[in-house]
């Protein structure tokens, strides 16, 4: 095609045009963010932390980094018995514990040593009212600390309480820096296997292990496909949990890609309104957990990465339960107790079930709605975003809904939900259950100091929930991990932590 | 001509604009119940719901709520985002940059795509390259920007791998974006293209040049397409209302930090005066481009300029 | 011709009757089958399963029925009070038609569905609200057009001498008025159509449509997406379903304006 020349001052306008957008353009391009290359071990999470001050935070994803970040006077074992992890102690009374800080402890990341004085100083700091710290309720049974020396501290306690050190899990933080309002929350100085780099947005977090030096970065990923899909192009090494399992399945076929599985403690469940005139009826609460197929659900829906559960603590917790009450599948037996409460395909049961917006959620209810229908409950489900949702299970407008309990070590944890003093907002017993003798068995169990009394009251308690049924219990949700190939060294915590990262390491392949 | 054609113009303009801002206002007033337990959930005390109430101004009869809202705006305050607590002018700031790299960049590939096709079309009128130019642009138009983002990351990036999937990093990451948002600007401006060029083309002054021995091509860039341009700077100014909408959908699909994506994550956290404010800020945008581009056909249309003269 | 009227009304035909007929038909769309999750088309179930085991292709005809029953609730609603409005400020002039025009400018101030996701997204999710939403939306394009036509054919001669014999002002509108206005509106109304067919499906992209376990082809890219990587099919099936329909709803209309404009054209001469 050959243009008269005079055919160019009239495309100049055009070309002129053009140019001015491609050049503005180019120029926008280039202004979005690139990734820098790295060496550097790069764990993909789902959520960001937000809060790197263990006196404060709350979230799973923040208390997991703060574990790497800061060290505790007790951690606990597999079994959720605490165990001394920065201190030994002993029970010089019933009422005072005495911590024996480990001699070869390591020192704050500021190089300043860490001693009984920084202990008492990050205890008493939560124990201030006026400082709002979330913690504050679980040590409200410390009356008040003493220094004996460097490496000795006293806690004396209001009452006793058998469990005092699995509650003194908190990080230490040094007291110079509390002194000064150090901002905790984005510069953790703390004295744990890990230290803090850069944070410069909720995308990025960088951290160092202390031992090789080796850097760490925690990226944000919301997107379940697109962390998959970072984690197949190595721009992340790592991801745990918080994949659908389908995504797991399809990743587990990749042959850059291994996957590490371990059952965990997380507790999914349906809980029930105690004020509603259908759900309070034991007939219909058995009914509805008769009618539902976990473990169908468990196969094929979670690729077989659950166990079913009978209790909110695991069997292999130290106060776990075994050959607790079953609700087998069995929509035969739905039927006939429906049928018992009154209930018939004229007058037949319905029910709204409130849940999150969350996909899984979702999906999960779809499903229960569909079991549900199955021996003739009408399901409505409703799905809210987050607010409204936990604001309405708070106030107990609700029938029936789904959640879980992420992070239980302690069985307080029954008193927390279980008893009628803890509706809220004075606790998390959202369903308004009443009992008197669960009751009994909490007090009992929460007062006694002997431990094995301890757990036989806390059996005998899980028993009579299992035949009373405030919660259908669904399942535990297994962890999984899943790194590149090189990748190696990584144990899977009991309740999901990143402690694993202390040992990951590079092979060549 | 200032007077007599911009003025009331721009004046007409303002009272849109303050219509806009009654209507977005009554949005809070359209959420059914209390919008305030709606907004909180009931998560807080009913001293917060209190305080928000107040914030809000809530418990002051409507008409003066509007004018504080008027106020307000008027002072670039647009109030407090109830999910961050951050100043919600401080939020537009922060992802509009996003929203309007988007936009230039569709808007670059709808120009490049549209006026070679509607050129196309129009020249080769009645051929096989008119019916595929059209064609095309017919499923330009039928695809929706919601399922055509999915398909476009299925290939580009999960299949083929060249593209990222999602978010705004990379240079790469505005490819798909761009292109989705584009897609149905370019197929609505190949159409408007071709048949404004196709009449542009039978006027008389085209056959005077024709006549005057000027060849097909000088007749129909310098003396056709210049006219036929004109029309379409216009629907430029109409189109780029669905663009702006258009955004909304893409942004949500690809996750890209603009204000697109702001209102739809607002509206799922119930955080209704960001959407108030997304709103407003979009509308006025859309009123203001048009009136724009009104002024700039007004002034550049040579007929208008000797008609007033 | 075959191409620009015989298929694409075949196309819609096929989907209005698996529409209408739906109810009538063995399907099972939230009919939950744990094991068939995900399970890509066969020859005995053509399009496969969703993420909850579910028939692709009985959720895509109910969630055609869904798409016109809202298709055409909304254009008919637009259409009537629309062109209704648009015609009486014509007819009436004046102040009552310097408003009415501001407050049409007041609504086309919103680009495209802005105002409806806004609408929706503060009234609540539900079908309801999403039918509100885009008729509030929608009904303006009538008025606008309404208006237009009835002022360039108001000053013609046999409306003058209705005027003139003392005629109802209704009986005008419908007699004489309307009939003339009506060619262009019916073009209008089927673009109309597949305009809000996209709104409600991209109303229910966004999750505020229709509610689980309803099915919307809007809905169904949506929970589609999610699974793209090891499940295409979920998403590529409603989004070919939808576009056709729309594609045909259009080619349809363009054919049915050109006829219009042919017929005017040929009455003139």
């Amino acid at each position: 095609m050959n243009f008269p020349s005079h055919i160019h001052t009239n495309f100049r306008f055009t070309i002129w045009l053009v140019t001015a957008f491609g050049t503005l353009g180019l120029f926008l391009l280039l202004t979005a963010c690139t990734e820098p290359p790295t060496d550097a071990f790069r764990f993909g999470l789902a959520n960001a932390p937000t809060n790197l001050d263990p006196r404060f935070a709350t979230d799973a994803t923040s208390d997991r980094v703060n574990r790497l970040l800061y060290e505790r006077l007790v951690d606990f074992n597999d079994a959720f018995e605490p165990i001394p992890a920065l201190a030994v102690w002993e029970q010089v009374a019933p009422t005072h514990f005495r911590f024996y800080l480990n001699p070869n402890r390591a020192s704050f990341h500021d190089g300043t040593p860490l001693t009984a004085q920084d202990v008492k100083a990050t205890y008493e700091f939560i124990l201030k009212a006026e400082n709002a710290s979330p913690h504050r309720g679980s040590l409200a049974m410390i009356d008040h600390i003493i220094v004996q020396d460097e490496a000795t501290i006293d806690f004396h306690l209001t009452r006793p309480d058998l469990l005092f050190p699995s509650f003194v899990v908190i990080g230490i933080l040094p007291a110079h820096l509390i002194q000064t309002n150090h901002p905790f929350h984005s510069r953790p100085i703390g004295s744990g296997p890990f230290s803090f780099v850069a944070w410069p947005d909720d995308t990025r977090l960088e951290l160092v292990r202390l031992e090789d030096q080796q850097r760490f970065e925690f990226i944000k990923v919301q997107d379940p496909t697109v962390r998959a899909l970072k984690l197949l192009a190595g721009e992340v090494d790592m991801v745990q949990n918080d994949l659908p399992p389908e995504l797991v399945t399809y990743l587990t076929k990749d042959p850059r890609l291994h996957v590490q599985r371990s059952p965990g403690t997380n507790f999914s469940y349906l809980g029930f309104s105690f004020e509603d005139a259908h759900t309070k009826q034991g007939l219909v609460r058995q009914a509805v957990a008769h009618a539902i197929d976990r473990e169908r659900i468990i196969q094929y829906v979670m690729g077989g990465a659950a166990r079913p559960a009978q209790s909110l603590l695991p069997p292999d917790h130290w106060a776990g339960a075994h050959n607790l009450r079953r609700y087998e599948h069995n929509p035969e037996k739905a039927r006939l107790l429906l049928a018992q409460a009154g209930f018939s395909p004229s007058a037949p049961l319905k029910l709204t079930y409130k849940t999150s917006s969350d996909p899984f959620r979702v999906r999960l209810a779809t499903i229960l709605q569909y079991q549900l229908s199955q021996v003739g409950i009408e399901v409505d489900l409703r799905s809210y975003d987050w607010g409204t949702f936990y604001g309405d299970i708070k106030a107990g407008r609700f029938q029936m809904y789904s959640l879980s309990w992420v992070g239980v070590k302690t069985p307080d944890i029954f008193h927390y939900v279980f008893h009628s003093e803890s509706i809220p907002p004075n606790g998390a017993n959202r369903g308004r259950f009443r009992s008197r003798q669960a009751d009994l068995l909490i007090d009992q169990a929460d007062s006694t100091q002997d431990t094995q009394e301890k757990k036989n009251l806390y059996q005998e308690l899980q028993a009579h929930l299992a035949d009373a049924l405030p919660y259908v219990p669904l399942w535990y949700e297994d962890h999984v991990f899943i790194a590149r190939q090189d990748i190696k060294g990584f144990t899977i915590a009991k309740d999901g932590n990143f402690d694993g990262l202390q040992h990951v390491h590079r092979i060549s392949l | 001509m200032f007077i007599r054609i911009f003025l009331p113009r721009m004046l007409t303009a303002l009272g849109v604009i303050f219509g806009v801002v009654c209507m977005v206002f009554l949005l809070l007033h359209l959420v059914p119940g209390d919008p305030v337990e709606v907004m909180l959930g009931e998560s807080a005390q009913p001293a917060d719901r209190e305080a928000l109430r107040q914030a809000l101004g809530l418990h002051q009869p409507v008409h003066i709520q509007l004018l504080a809202y008027i106020k307000g705006l008027a002072h670039f305050d647009l109030g407090t985002s109830l999910y961050s607590g951050r100043p919600i002018s401080e939020l537009m700031l922060e992802r509009l940059p996003a929203t309007i790299e988007l936009g230039l960049v569709s808007l670059l590939i709808a120009l490049v795509v549209a006026i070679p096709l509607g050129i196309l079309a129009a020249v080769k009128k009645g051929t096989a390259w008119d019916f595929g130019a059209m064609g095309f642009a017919l499923f330009g138009v039928s695809i929706p920007n919601f399922w055509m983002g999915p398909m476009l990351i299925l290939v580009g990036a999960l299949w083929l791998g060249w593209f990222p999937v999602s978010g705004r990093e990379g240079a790469g990451s505005i490819v798909l974006p761009a292109i989705t948002l584009g897609t149905a600007m370019a197929a609505i401006l190949s159409r408007m293209i071709r048949s404004t060029l196709l009449e542009v083309l039978t006027e008389d002054f085209i056959r005077t040049a024709r006549s005057k021995g000027l060849t097909e091509w000088v007749v129909t860039f310098r003396h056709g397409l210049r006219n036929a341009l004109l029309p379409v700077i216009t629907l430029l100014g109409l189109q780029l209302g669905a663009l702006l909408s258009g955004a909304v959908i893409t942004e949500t699909v690809f996750s890209w930090p603009g204000i697109g994506s702001l209102v739809v994550e607002s509206i799922h956290r119930r955080d209704y005066p960001v959407v108030q404010a997304a709103v407003l800020l979009i509308s006025c945008s859309y009123v203001m481009i048009n009136l724009f581009t009104d002024l700039v056909y007004t002034w550049v249309d040579p007929r208008v300029r000797i008609q007033k003269s | 011709m075959i191409f620009r009227v015989g298929i694409p009304l075949a196309v819609i035909l096929l989907w209005a009757g698996l529409a209408i007929l739906g109810p009538f038909l063995p399907l099972s769309p939230n009919s939950i089958d744990l094991s068939n999750i995900l399970v890509p088309g066969s020859v005995q179930e053509w399009l496969g399963f969703d993420d909850l085991g579910r028939p692709v292709v009985d959720r895509l005809i109910v969630g055609a029925r869904t798409s016109f029953l809202v298709a055409f609730t909304v254009v008919a609603i637009s259409l009537v009070v629309g062109s209704s409005l648009g015609t009486l400020s014509a007819y009436l002039g004046g102040w009552t038609d310097l408003a009415f025009v501001r407050v049409i400018d007041i609504f086309l101030a919103f680009p495209g569905i802005l105002l409806a996701i806004a609408l929706a997204g503060v009234m609540g999710p539900g079908i309801d609200n999403v039918v509100i939403a885009l008729c509030v939306v929608g009904w303006v394009g009538y008025a606008r057009l309404a208006r237009a036509q009835v002022l360039s054919v108001k000053e013609r001669e046999h409306v003058h001498a209705a005027v003139a014999i003392g005629a109802q002002p209704i009986r005008i509108m419908m007699r004489h008025l309307i009939p003339l206005i009506s060619a262009p509106l019916i073009v209008e109304a089927s673009f109309g159509i597949a305009g809000v067919v996209i709104g409600e499906a991209g109303l229910s992209f966004l999750g505020l449509g229709v509610q689980p376990p309803a099915a919307s082809w809007g809905s169904m890219i949506r929970d589609g997406t999610r699974y793209m990587l090891v499940a295409p099919h979920m998403v590529i099936a409603p989004g070919l379903a939808l576009m056709f329909v729309v594609l045909a709803i259009n080619l349809l209309g363009d054919s049915l304006r050109d006829w219009l404009d042919v017929k005017s054209q040929t009455r003139k001469e």
